[in-house]
């Protein structure tokens, strides 16, 4: 080869040389290029994606706050509970391992076969698992004594959400059940974690589902804290990286009275029936019992299906809470009500008399409406007619009436709306109309409809928490407060005013003599709980009518049967004369009002005033 | 020459760098392999006899290998052969071939036989080369090709065939040549597609052009070594902190993705160095052909330094996202002894290419 061919085949292979080098150069900043955007134009995004990867969040748990009563006792707490937990990772022998608990804590067949089905993924996982729940004090104790033998098992706490009156408070405070959306507060940890949540109730994630457990459940619930772990690609947990403590929810105080709840539901005993009872300087409900009643305890950790089952049909209707959702006609309750709105209305005045022949005829059909009593009361003024509950009375009252300005006074006083302001699930029952009728009956008003009304018959239902914030009205003169539970710590009040100008204070103070009347003097309907207590109550009697009948001996046929009795209703207020609280009572089926749900309202009012 | 290496032939640039970067190597896998030193220590014993038998190669005269350029073909096909026929199957595939208690990846040594062999056959032939040769040389490099190919190992095959064309090209293939080629290879392009890959192999370019298509699945690996890289930043997270390397959502972290562990823990900088280093070592090696006394020495030093060249790339480009995922590793750095013995002595062949000077008579 001569110099000259190789300096040319140098050339040529230089000049191909310099190209794939060239190309190898560029391969290089391309690279070089594609590694810069990765790592520093998209770092952020990239170092987020591998936080994702490895950060495992679960949520923890928050406790909820408790519920007191008015004089700081618990009525609603957490109360806490003990739980063998196990760490399956560790474990090298598990059939030894399940042996050696056993000589110290009672395992049961399905335990140790949940334990064994669950533990391999929990190991692989290096997840606690729990082995047995709810252990005794007796297990305890022998557990911590040889604790030193078990280092790979550890006794956790968790709570229970426990009332201490399991029965008599059940409606009002309502009940916990299994929340299944709970975390949604939290849309930072996706639901597939949910499942490794940090519980700290051991029925797991709660939510109040009535009573005040439900209307405050925000408030109670608190804030769930987050646990970040480090996982791996296989799922397995590493280390606990960080964690965000829950925060407890806020305990709740009540106006509720443990002592005149108690009474309320003594005195109700078996009998189906109601009382609510309302502190007239606060509007605070001191009492609100329903009977019959359930354990709430067992609804809120765990109750079997077949209990469920056999609450729900239960023909006395337990769920039923009568105080705010039982619809009563308000009977010769109303009357002191109608007789307010014969005063302002100019129908009748204090002086009016008239004569009381034990019946009133309809003049425009010659339809009779009878009175309690045979005979009549003879000559009626308001006073007596109160009194002695004169039915022909506030007939003709009620006949004389302009029905849209009578339903606006009922209105007026808290009947067909809510009362209460944080109660759970309250019937607003209803005041008629005759828009009212005609679009439920399609039938027009007629006059005997509005006579009916000035007894309480007829149309018009109320609850019993209407008619303890009705006697509440009554007893403060119409300066009253919105009926609640809570103190008015968290909820804002003011004061009410119920006002009519042609209805003086001259009246009020007639009419608190009436009412006492009914009580405390010889003539009065429920003189006979007189004698019960020390103090002096006002309040009227009321005997719902449940099928209209036009003789008493009619109603002795349907007596028999316990279901059509009549209802026995009572308002009360007292103590007399600077009444502190109001009291309504329902005692279905009970037949005359003064009587039987009378002693039930004063014994609550005795208790309320610590006599 | 130093008078110092007058007796030893061998390059201290190319010597140092490559002990530089195998040392770092070492290093890098202790992290990837997540702190297992076993593996590190076996990979160290690797790096010793290799650097060991690169100096052993660079000692005798170019000449000696142009003789045994065919012997040493004939023995790389044997091995193949022996792969063949005797080689165990692992996850469907047979690549090795086992001497005694050794193992070898048999087509290692057709990426060396095949360059020099064809550097050998093109060296005395007239120039530019003629239609006769370039098709016998076609045919060699088609046929080792194919040979690595239906191991199958299409990753290897590739740069074996490579290997061979760099060689070509450099020694003068004319260039309507090299574009009638290409007209053909566009065209043949869906026959490649249907019946040269396996549908792994679509699966995996399919997934190229749609990462997201299923990031649980195919895309998993390519998504992962991204987030690898790109979350160690500026500095890196540090060495055995890289979160996606220890906590295994890394895969293959000891071979294929290895740079993913080193661009999480590292970051740029780390990823600069080493580029660097790579860089420094291919450029001497574009020096010493340039610089190469012969034209078998600069066919042999160009086709063995670009072949790594394109073993180097193809993983970087693998990994950053830039290419299909390919079974590559990163020379010098990857665990695995067969793929750094072949390179150590592909290394000492260069040298011995660089460093042996013949003063013809001018």
């Amino acid at each position: 080869m001569i110099f000259e061919e190789r300096q040319i085949e140098k050339n040529n292979f230089s000049s191909r040389a310099i190209l794939l080098f060239g190309l190898v150069i560029l391969s290089f900043v391309m690279i070089l290029i594609k590694v810069f955007s990765l790592q520093i134009s998209g770092y952020s995004d990239y170092q987020l994606a591998a936080l994702k990867n490895k950060n495992y969040t679960v949520p923890v748990q928050a406790l909820r706050g408790e519920i007191f009563d008015r004089n700081g006792v618990a009525l609603v707490r957490n109360d806490p509970t003990f739980d063998l937990i196990t760490r399956p990772n560790l474990i090298a022998d598990i059939d030894n391992f399940i042996n050696e608990i056993q000589g110290v804590i009672f395992l049961s067949e399905k335990e140790i076969l949940n334990f064994k089905k669950a533990y391999q993924k929990k190991a692989f996982a290096n997840k606690e698992l729990v082995l047995k729940k709810d252990l005794t004090d007796e297990e305890i104790a022998r557990f911590e004594v040889r604790s030193f033998n078990f280092l790979h098992a550890f006794i956790g706490k968790r709570y229970r959400r426990i009332t201490d009156y399991p029965t008599i408070f059940s409606h009002v405070l309502g009940y916990t059940t299994r929340s299944e959306n709970d975390f949604t507060t939290m849309p930072d940890i996706p639901r597939s974690h949910w499942r490794d949540a940090e519980l700290t109730y051991a029925h797991g994630l709660i939510a109040g589902q009535t009573g005040l457990e439900q209307v405050y459940d925000n408030y109670l619930k608190g804030k769930h804290g987050s646990k970040v772990y480090e996982m791996n690609a296989r799922g397995q947990f590493v280390k606990p990286l960080s964690i965000v403590n829950p925060f407890k929810g806020a305990d709740l105080y009540t106006h509720l009275d443990i002592k005149a709840q108690k009474s309320a539901a003594k005195f109700i005993g078996n009998r189906k029936g109601a009382v609510v009872a309302i502190d007239l300087e606060s509007g605070g409900i001191n009492v609100l019992y329903s009977s019959p009643s359930y354990s709430i305890n067992k609804l809120s950790n765990g109750v079997s299906e077949r209990e469920l089952k056999d609450l729900i049909n239960d023909i006395n209707k337990p769920f039923f809470n009568r105080a705010l959702q039982g619809r009563y006609p308000p009977a010769s309750t109303i009357k002191p009500a109608i007789g307010m709105y014969g005063l302002s209305s100019s129908i009748v005045d204090w002086n009016f008399k008239l004569q009381d022949p034990g019946f009133f005829t309809l003049p425009e059909t010659g339809r009779i409406f009878r009175g309690w009593r045979e005979g009549g009361h003879g000559k009626v003024d308001m006073l007596k007619a109160i009194l002695v509950s004169s039915n022909t009375y506030f007939f003709s009252l009620a006949y004389q009436a302009d029905i849209d300005a009578l339903s606006k006074h009922l209105s007026s006083l808290g009947f067909g709306k809510k009362a209460c302001a944080d109660c759970f699930n309250e019937d607003p029952a209803f005041v008629p109309t005759p828009e009212w009728k005609y679009g439920i009956m399609n039938a027009g008003w007629v006059k005997g409809d509005t006579v009916n009304l000035g007894v309480g018959q007829g149309y018009l239902v109320a609850t019993p928490i209407q008619l303890a914030n009705y006697a509440a009205i009554l007893a403060t003169k119409g300066k009253f407060f919105e009926p609640s539970i809570v103190t008015s710590g968290i909820i804002k009040k003011s004061l009410n005013i119920w006002d009519d100008k042609k209805f003086s204070n001259l009246d009020w103070k007639k009419m608190h003599e009436a009412m006492l009347g009914v009580i405390e003097s010889d003539a009065g309907t429920a003189r006979s709980i007189r004698s019960l207590k020390k103090f002096q109550v006002a309040g009227k009697s009321g005997t719902a009518e449940l099928v209209s009948l036009d003789s008493k001996e009619a109603y002795q046929d349907i007596r028999t049967s316990e279901l059509l009795r009549d209802h026995s209703i009572i308002i009360a207020f007292g103590p007399m004369p600077n009444p502190r609280y109001a009291v309504s009572v329902v005692i279905e089926n009970g037949e005359s009002g003064g009587a039987v749900a009378g002693p039930v309202a004063i014994e609550v009012l005795k208790s309320l005033v610590n006599e | 020459m130093n008078k110092q290496f007058q007796k030893i032939y061998l390059d201290p640039y190319l010597f140092f760098s490559i002990f530089l970067i195998s040392s770092l190597g070492l290093f890098f896998l202790f992290s990837a392999s997540n702190g297992d030193i076993g593996s590190v220590i076996k990979q160290l014993v690797y790096v010793i006899i290799g650097l060991a038998l690169m100096v052993l190669i660079s000692q005798p005269d170019p000449d000696v290998f142009r003789r045994l350029s065919g012997a040493f073909l004939l023995f790389s096909f044997l091995l193949m052969g022996i792969t063949y026929f005797f080689g165990p199957e692992i996850n469907g595939a047979q690549r090795w071939v086992r001497i005694g208690s050794i193992s070898f990846q048999s087509s290692e040594l057709m990426k060396l036989a095949v360059p020099i062999f064809l550097a050998s056959f093109l060296f005395n032939k007239q120039l530019p080369i003629q239609r006769k040769e370039i098709m016998l040389s076609l045919l060699m490099v088609f046929f080792c090709f194919f040979l690595v190919y239906r191991q199958p190992d299409l990753g290897t095959a590739l740069i074996v065939a490579c290997s061979g064309l760099f060689v070509l090209f450099l020694s003068g293939l004319s260039w309507s040549f090299i574009g009638g080629s290409f007209i053909l290879l566009v065209i043949s392009s869906p026959f490649i597609w249907n019946i040269l890959l396996q549908p792994f192999q679509r699966q995996r370019i399919a997934t190229y052009f749609n990462p997201d298509s299923d990031p649980f699945g195919a895309s998993w690996n390519i998504i992962q070594s991204k987030v690898a890289i790109g979350s160690g930043g500026l500095f890196g997270k540090g060495f055995g902190e890289g979160s996606q390397t220890q906590l295994n959502f890394l895969p293959e972290t000891e071979t294929d993705f290895i740079f993913s562990v080193i661009g999480e823990e590292f970051g740029f900088l780390g990823v600069l160095l080493l580029i660097s280093i790579y860089l420094f070592i291919l450029l001497r090696c574009f020096y010493l052909a340039l610089s190469a006394r012969d034209r078998f020495c600069r066919l042999v030093i160009g086709g063995l330094s670009l072949t790594f060249a394109a073993n180097l790339i193809i993983n970087l480009c693998m990994v950053v996202g830039l290419l299909p995922v390919v079974g590559m590793p990163l020379p010098f750095i990857s665990k695995g002894g067969s793929s750094l013995m072949s390179l150590f002595i592909a290394f000492g062949i260069i040298m011995s290419m660089g460093t042996h000077k013949k003063f013809l008579p001018q």
